[in-house]
C-alpha cells in the first residue's frame, strides 16, 4: 500500500489543479469547492418518488421533525441539513444573495417562512440543527420524481444526477422504492452513470419504504415488507445499481424516535379498552375517528394520532401495550424504533458507506476532476487528468469497489460461491476482518487472522490457476490483495 | 346486467319471439339465425368491463370485492402477470386462452381456450421470476368462469396486469385490452394523489374507451383519503376525463362479505361501486342489445312485407300482374347484382381491405424505422455492456406502444370500413324493398324512423366491426410483453476486465471494443424488430381477413334473404295472376289479414 493516504493524494492533486492550470480559469471556484467538501461530513441524499416518504425518513434517520410531511405533495426544495453548534435556515436563491430566513416550531414540527421568496427561484435551503443524527452525514432531502408538476421533478433530478458542469451533488444515495418501478431503475441507473467505476452500484442504497402499508397494515406487514425487500435485492437489475435493500416503515421510526408521554397515555388509553371494542376503532381510519364514543378522546385528537403513528401504528402499539411488552413511553419508543427497520438501515449506512466515507468523498472528488479536465481542456490539464486515474487505478479502496461493481454488474463470470465470497472480502457486505471473512462478529483476531490465511491461500489458487476463468482471475488478485491486507491489519492489533 | 326497466327486455323478448312464429309461419327459416342472435345477445347481453391501474394498487382484490370471492390471486409482493377475464358460468372453471395457430387457415380465427385446473389459476395468473414463464409462453390470457350474481346479467370483468410507469409493455398491453372493452375501471390508491404517469395514461386510455369509472382503494388506511379523492377529482376535470370516481376499501369489503355486516359493506363503497357499473356500463349495454333486436324484427318484418305486398297488388288489381312482375322481375336482377363480387358494396370492401392491409403495413414499417433510428442513436450514446438490459426494457415497451398505434389505426379504419360497406349496401338494397312496395300505398315508413333505423344500423356496423375485432385481435402485443429477445444476447463480454484492472492505456481497446458491442446491440435490435414485426404483420393481415370474411358473410347473407323475400314474392305474384275472381277475393282477405299481422309486429318492434 501507498504511504500517503487516499484522502491526502487527492486532496493534493486538487490543490496542485487550483494553484497550476486552473489558476484564474471559471473552473477554479468549482475546484475550490471540492477542496473544502473533502473535509466536511460524507453528504447522503434521500431521493424516491413521489410521496415515497423522504422527509419522514430523513426525520427518523435525524430523530427530530425537521422535514415536513404532509398528505399532498410538500418537498418542494432540494434542502441540506447539517450539524452545527446553532440553529440556522438559510436560503440559496438561483440569482442573489444568501438569505437568512425566519423559522419556529409549532407542534414540535419545524416551521420555515420563506418570506416571500417563490419556491421555484429558491436553489436550496440549508438548515443547521444541532442533532446527533447529523455528525458524521449532510443529509439531504429531494422532491419526489414522477410529481405531476414536472418543475418539482426536474428540481430534484439536477440536485441528484450530475451534468458536467454541475458537480455530484451527493456522495450517497438511499433511495426510496414503495414497490420496484420502471422509473425508480431509470433514476438509479443515472445515478450511477458516472465515468469512474460505471454503472456503480457501490454508492447507492434501496430503502422499501412505508413498509407498514405494503401488508395493507396487517400486523405482520412488516415480516411482509422484510420478504419483499429480500426477493427484490435478488433481481439483476436492482443488484446492479443498489448494494442493499432495507425495509423501514419511516412513519414508524419517525414517532417513535419523537414520541411524547401524551402520545403514550394516549395510546394506552386505547390498549385499557375491550378487545372487540379496539377491533371495532381499528377497523378503519373513518372509524377510528368516529367510533367508539366512551374513549373520552376527542376527534382532533384521534386524527392527531392517527397522522403519527397510522393505523398501522396504533394496531402496534396498542398491541404491545396491551400485551404488557411496553409499559412506559421510553419502552414503547424503542419496541417502536426496533421494529421500524430504521436501527438495520443506520447499520447498513455505516458499514457500506460511512466506514468507506474516504473513499467516497474522494470518489466524488475525482469525478469532478475528470469531468472538469474533459471538458474544460488547458494546458496542463491533462497531467492532472493522468494523475487522477492513476490515483484511481492504484488505490485498492477504489479497486474494490470496481470489483464488486463488477460482480454485481454481473461482468464477472464464475461459480456463485466464489463470486459471493470474492463479493464479501472486497467488503461487499461490510469492511471489518469479521464481516469480510463472514466469520462470527466474536471471533477474537487469533482465529480471523488464521481464517484469513487460509482464504488468502485459497484465492491465490484460484489466481494462479488456468481453469480460472480470465476476468476472475484478475478480480481475485484484488481479493488477494483485500485478504493481504486484513492479515496485516489483524497482525498490527495488540491481541 | 340488470337493467333499470326490465320490462323493456322481456317486452322485446316477445316482440323478437313473435318474429320467430312469424318466420316459421311463412316458411322464411333463413330469416330465422338473425333474429335468434338477438334473442341470445337479449339473453345474455356480454359487457366487458377492464380494470387497469398501476401494479400494487389493488386491482385483484377490487376485481374480487366486486365478485364477493377470493378469486384473483392476491400478495403483497407478487403482481398480477396476465390478464384475468372473469365471466358467468354454472360451474367453476378456468382455461387458458391462446391464440390458435391452426384455426387461421380455414376458418375465423378464435382464442383456444384450453382447460386447466382451478388451483393452477393462481401460479398463471401470477407474475414470475425472470426466466420462468411457468408454461404459459404465448398465452394470452385466462378465463375463469364462475357462478356470481354480479357476472350473471353478462358482466365481464378483466383483471389486467399492472401497468409500472408509462410506455412499460403492460401498459400498451392493459391500453390493447381498454380499446375492445365497453369500459374501463381505473384503480388507484389514497396514499397520495395521482401521478405524472397515472394521469398520462388515464388520458390515453380514454381515447381508447370513453367510459371511465376511476376507483381510489385502501380508504381504510389512509386519513386523507377524502382530500386525495378530491386531488383526484380534479386532476381528472383538468384533464378532461369525465366519469365518476368512487372510494373504496377491499378490507372493509371482505370483512362484511365475511361478516354479513350491511353498515359495514356500505362503509366499504362497494356498493356504489356495483350500482354504478350496472347504472353506467350495464344499462347504456341493455340500451343498445335491445335496439338492435328491435331493429332485427322491423328489418325481418319488411323482408315479410315486400313478400305479401306485391301478392297483394296482384290480387287487387289483375291488370298489374304484368307490371309487377316485370318489376320483380328487374329487382331479381339487381339483387342477384348485389350477391355478386361486382357489387358496389362489394367491391368497397375488398378494396377497402386491400388498402388497409398495405396502409397498416406502412404503417408499422414506419413507427419500428423510428424505432430503430431511436435505438441506433440511444445505443451509439453509450456503451451496450451497461445499458443492454435497460435497452431491451425500453425497447420492449416501446415496440409496444408503436404496435398499439398501428393496431389502434386499424381499429379505427376498419371501423370505418364496416360503416361504408354498410352504407353502400344499405343504399343498393333499402331501394330494392322500397320498390317491391311501391305497388302499395299502405306500406309507407315514416321519413323519420328510416333516418331513426339507418342511425341505429350505422351504430350497429361500428359496434359489429368492434366485436369482430375482438375476436380476431391475435393479441401479438401479448408476444411482446410476455415474449422476452429470446436468442439476442450481446456476445462474450470482454470489457469487463479492463474496468476491473482500471490500467492507463486500455482506453483504445476499450473504444474499440465498445464499437463492436454498439454494432452488435443495433444489429440485435434490428433482428428483434423483424421478428415482432413478422408476427405483428401477420397478426393484422390474419384480423383484416378475419374482418373481411365476416362482412362478406353477413352482407351476402342479408343478399340472400332479399334474393328469398323477391323469389317468394315473385312466386305469389304468379300464382296470384293464375287465380279466378273468388279465388282472388279470399285470398286477398287472408293478404290482408297477414300483412296486418305483419305491420303490426313492425309497429310494436319500433315502440
Amino acid at each position: 500500500m501507498t504511504g500517503l493516504s487516499l484522502l491526502d493524494r487527492t486532496r493534493d492533486l486538487v490543490q496542485r489543479s487550483v494553484a497550476g492550470p486552473y489558476a484564474g480559469t471559471d473552473q477554479q471556484g468549482r475546484l475550490e469547492g471540492v477542496l473544502a467538501r473533502l473535509d466536511e461530513p460524507l453528504r447522503v441524499a434521500i431521493a424516491g418518488r413521489v410521496k415515497a416518504g423522504k422527509s419522514t425518513l430523513l426525520n427518523a434517520l435525524v430523530g427530530d421533525r425537521l422535514a415536513p410531511t404532509d398528505a399532498g405533495e410538500c418537498t418542494r426544495i432540494v434542502t441540506w441539513y447539517a450539524d452545527g453548534h446553532t440553529y440556522d435556515v438559510r436560503a440559496e436563491p438561483r440569482a442573489g444573495a444568501t438569505r437568512q430566513l425566519r423559522f419556529e416550531r409549532r407542534n414540535g414540527v419545524l416551521e420555515i417562512d420563506l418570506d416571500g421568496l417563490d419556491p421555484d427561484q429558491v436553489e436550496r435551503l440549508r438548515v443547521t440543527w444541532p442533532a446527533q443524527g447529523l455528525r458524521h452525514t449532510i443529509l439531504i432531502d429531494t422532491p419526489g420524481i414522477g410529481s405531476l408538476s414536472a418543475q418539482t421533478s426536474q428540481r430534484a433530478w439536477d440536485a441528484l444526477v450530475p451534468g458536467d458542469d454541475t458537480d455530484q451533488v451527493a456522495d450517497v444515495v438511499i433511495y426510496l422504492l414503495r414497490h420496484l418501478h420502471a422509473g425508480d431503475v431509470d433514476f438509479l441507473r443515472a445515478f450511477g452513470e458516472t465515468g469512474i467505476a460505471q454503472p456503480s452500484p457501490i454508492n447507492a442504497i434501496a430503502v422499501l419504504s412505508r413498509a407498514d402499508e405494503i401488508g395493507a397494515g396487517r400486523l405482520d406487514a412488516l415480516a411482509s415488507a422484510r420478504r419483499v425487500a429480500a426477493r427484490v435485492a435478488t433481481e439483476p437489475d436492482v443488484r446492479r445499481l443498489v448494494q442493499d435493500v432495507v425495509p423501514v416503515a419511516g412513519l414508524l421510526a419517525e414517532t417513535a424516535a419523537t414520541l411524547t408521554q401524551a402520545e403514550f397515555d394516549q395510546i394506552a388509553g386505547i390498549a385499557a379498552l375491550d378487545k372487540v371494542t379496539t377491533d371495532r376503532l381499528l377497523l378503519s381510519v373513518d372509524r377510528f375517528v368516529t367510533s367508539v364514543p366512551e374513549w373520552e378522546l376527542g376527534a382532533e385528537d384521534r386524527r392527531r394520532l392517527l397522522d403519527r403513528f397510522g393505523l398501522f401504528g396504533i394496531r402496534l402499539a396498542s398491541t404491545m401495550v396491551r400485551h404488557r411488552v411496553a409499559t412506559g413511553a421510553p419502552d414503547l419508543a424503542t419496541e417502536l424504533l426496533g421494529r421500524s427497520g430504521v436501527q438495520e438501515l443506520r447499520a447498513s449506512l455505516d458499514t457500506l458507506f460511512l466506514r468507506r466515507h474516504e473513499v467516497f468523498k474522494c470518489r466524488s472528488a475525482l469525478l469532478t476532476l475528470d469531468a472538469v479536465t474533459r471538458t474544460r481542456p488547458v494546458p496542463g490539464s491533462e497531467e492532472v487528468a493522468a494523475e487522477a486515474e492513476q490515483i484511481v487505478a492504484s488505490v485498492h479502496g477504489f479497486r474494490e469497489l470496481r470489483v464488486l461493481a463488477a460482480i454485481r454488474a454481473g461482468w464477472i463470470t464464475g461459480r456463485p460461491d466464489a463470486l459471493e465470497e470474492a463479493e464479501r472480502l472486497v467488503g461487499g457486505r461490510g469492511t471489518t476482518p469479521a464481516e469480510r471473512l463472514g466469520a462470527d462478529p466474536a471471533a477474537d483476531d487469533a482465529a480471523l487472522r488464521a481464517e484469513a490465511l487460509v482464504v488468502l491461500e485459497r484465492w491465490q489458487r484460484r489466481a494462479e490457476s488456468p481453469m480460472t476463468p480470465h476476468q476472475l482471475g484478475a478480480a481475485a488478485r484484488i481479493v488477494i490483495q483485500s485478504c493481504e491486507g486484513m492479515v496485516a491489519e489483524l497482525s498490527d492489533w495488540p491481541s | 346486467m340488470t337493467v333499470t326497466a326490465p320490462g323493456v327486455v322481456d317486452e322485446t323478448t316477445a316482440v323478437v319471439d313473435l318474429g320467430l312464429r312469424a318466420c316459421a309461419a311463412y316458411g322464411r327459416e333463413d330469416l330465422v339465425p338473425r333474429l335468434q342472435r338477438a334473442r341470445a345477445r337479449l339473453a345474455d347481453p356480454e359487457v366487458q368491463v377492464v380494470v387497469v391501474g398501476e401494479f400494487k394498487k389493488g386491482k385483484s382484490s377490487l376485481v374480487n370485492g366486486l365478485l364477493g370471492a377470493r378469486v384473483c390471486p392476491v400478495d403483497d409482493d407478487i403482481a398480477t402477470g396476465v390478464p384475468t377475464h372473469l365471466r358467468h358460468a354454472p360451474e367453476p372453471h378456468a382455461s387458458l386462452l391462446r391464440p390458435d395457430p391452426a384455426g387461421a387457415a380455414d376458418g375465423v380465427r378464435r382464442l383456444l381456450r384450453e382447460p386447466v385446473p382451478l388451483e393452477r389459476v393462481r401460479d398463471l395468473v401470477q407474475e414470475q421470476p425472470a426466466g420462468r414463464d411457468g408454461g404459459r409462453a404465448g398465452v394470452h390470457g385466462v378465463e375463469v368462469g364462475l357462478p356470481s350474481p354480479v357476472l350473471a346479467g353478462g358482466l365481464v370483468l378483466i383483471d389486467t396486469p399492472g401497468v409500472g410507469g408509462l410506455g412499460s409493455a403492460h401498459a400498451a398491453a392493459a391500453l390493447a385490452e381498454a380499446s375492445t372493452a365497453q369500459a374501463l375501471v381505473f384503480v388507484t390508491d389514497a396514499s397520495q394523489e395521482l401521478t405524472r404517469a397515472e394521469l398520462d395514461f388515464l388520458e390515453q386510455a380514454h381515447r381508447m374507451c370513453s367510459t371511465v369509472v376511476c376507483v381510489i382503494t385502501k380508504i381504510d388506511l389512509y386519513p386523507a383519503w377524502r382530500r386525495v379523492a378530491e386531488l383526484t377529482r380534479n386532476h381528472l376535470v383538468a384533464a378532461g376525463v369525465d366519469g365518476p370516481v368512487l372510494a373504496v376499501s377491499s378490507t372493509l369489503r371482505e370483512l362484511a362479505a365475511s361478516s354479513g355486516d350491511d353498515e359495514l359493506d356500505r362503509e366499504s363503497g362497494y356498493a356504489d361501486l356495483r350500482q354504478v357499473l350496472v347504472r353506467t356500463v350495464g344499462d347504456d349495454a341493455a340500451r343498445y342489445v335491445v335496439g338492435e333486436a328491435r331493429a332485427e324484427v322491423r328489418a325481418v318484418c319488411d323482408q315479410l312485407d315486400a313478400q305479401f305486398s306485391a301478392e297483394r297488388a296482384v290480387l287487387a288489381d289483375p291488370e298489374q300482374a304484368r307490371a309487377v312482375v316485370e318489376e320483380l322481375n328487374a329487382v331479381r336482377t339487381r339483387v342477384q347484382e348485389l350477391k355478386s363480387a361486382a357489387s358496389r358494396w362489394s367491391r368497397t370492401l375488398g378494396d377497402g381491405i386491400g388498402d388497409l392491409n398495405s396502409d397498416i403495413d406502412h404503417d408499422l414499417r414506419r413507427r419500428f424505422r423510428e424505432v430503430l433510428a431511436e435505438a441506433t442513436a440511444a445505443i451509439e450514446e453509450s456503451d451496450p455492456m451497461d445499458t443492454w438490459t435497460e435497452m431491451e426494457k425500453w425497447l420492449q415497451a416501446r415496440v409496444s406502444h408503436e404496435m398499439l398505434g398501428n393496431f389502434s389505426e386499424l381499429r379505427t379504419r376498419a371501423t370505418r370500413l364496416s360503416e361504408v360497406v354498410g352504407e353502400h349496401f344499405r343504399s343498393a338494397s333499402g331501394d330494392v324493398l322500397q320498390r317491391v312496395a311501391i305497388g302499395d300505398p299502405r306500406s309507407t315508413i315514416a321519413g323519420e324512423e328510416i333516418e331513426h333505423s339507418i342511425d341505429l344500423e350505422r351504430l350497429g356496423a361500428r359496434k359489429q366491426a368492434m366485436t369482430m375485432l375482438r375476436a380476431a385481435y391475435g393479441g401479438s402485443i401479448m408476444f411482446v410483453v410476455l415474449g422476452s429477445m429470446v436468442g439476442i444476447t450481446l456476445g462474450p463480454i470482454v470489457g469487463g476486465i479492463a474496468l476491473v484492472m482500471g490500467h492507463k492505456g486500455l482506453r483504445t481497446e476499450k473504444q474499440r471494443q465498445r464499437e463492436a458491442r454498439q454494432r452488435q446491440a443495433v444489429a440485435a435490435v434490428r433482428q428483434y424488430l423483424d421478428q415482432v414485426s413478422f408476427v405483428m404483420t401477420k397478426d393484422s393481415r390474419d384480423t383484416l381477413r378475419d374482418v373481411q370474411r365476416q362482412l362478406r358473410d353477413h352482407y351476402t347473407a342479408l343478399a340472400e334473404q332479399l334474393e328469398r323475400s323477391n323469389a317468394e314474392a315473385l312466386r305469389a305474384a304468379t300464382e296470384a295472376s293464375n287465380r279466378d275472381a273468388e279465388q282472388r277475393r279470399k285470398r286477398l282477405v287472408d293478404v290482408d289479414a297477414e300483412l296486418g299481422r305483419i305491420r303490426a309486429l313492425g309497429k310494436r318492434a319500433s315502440a
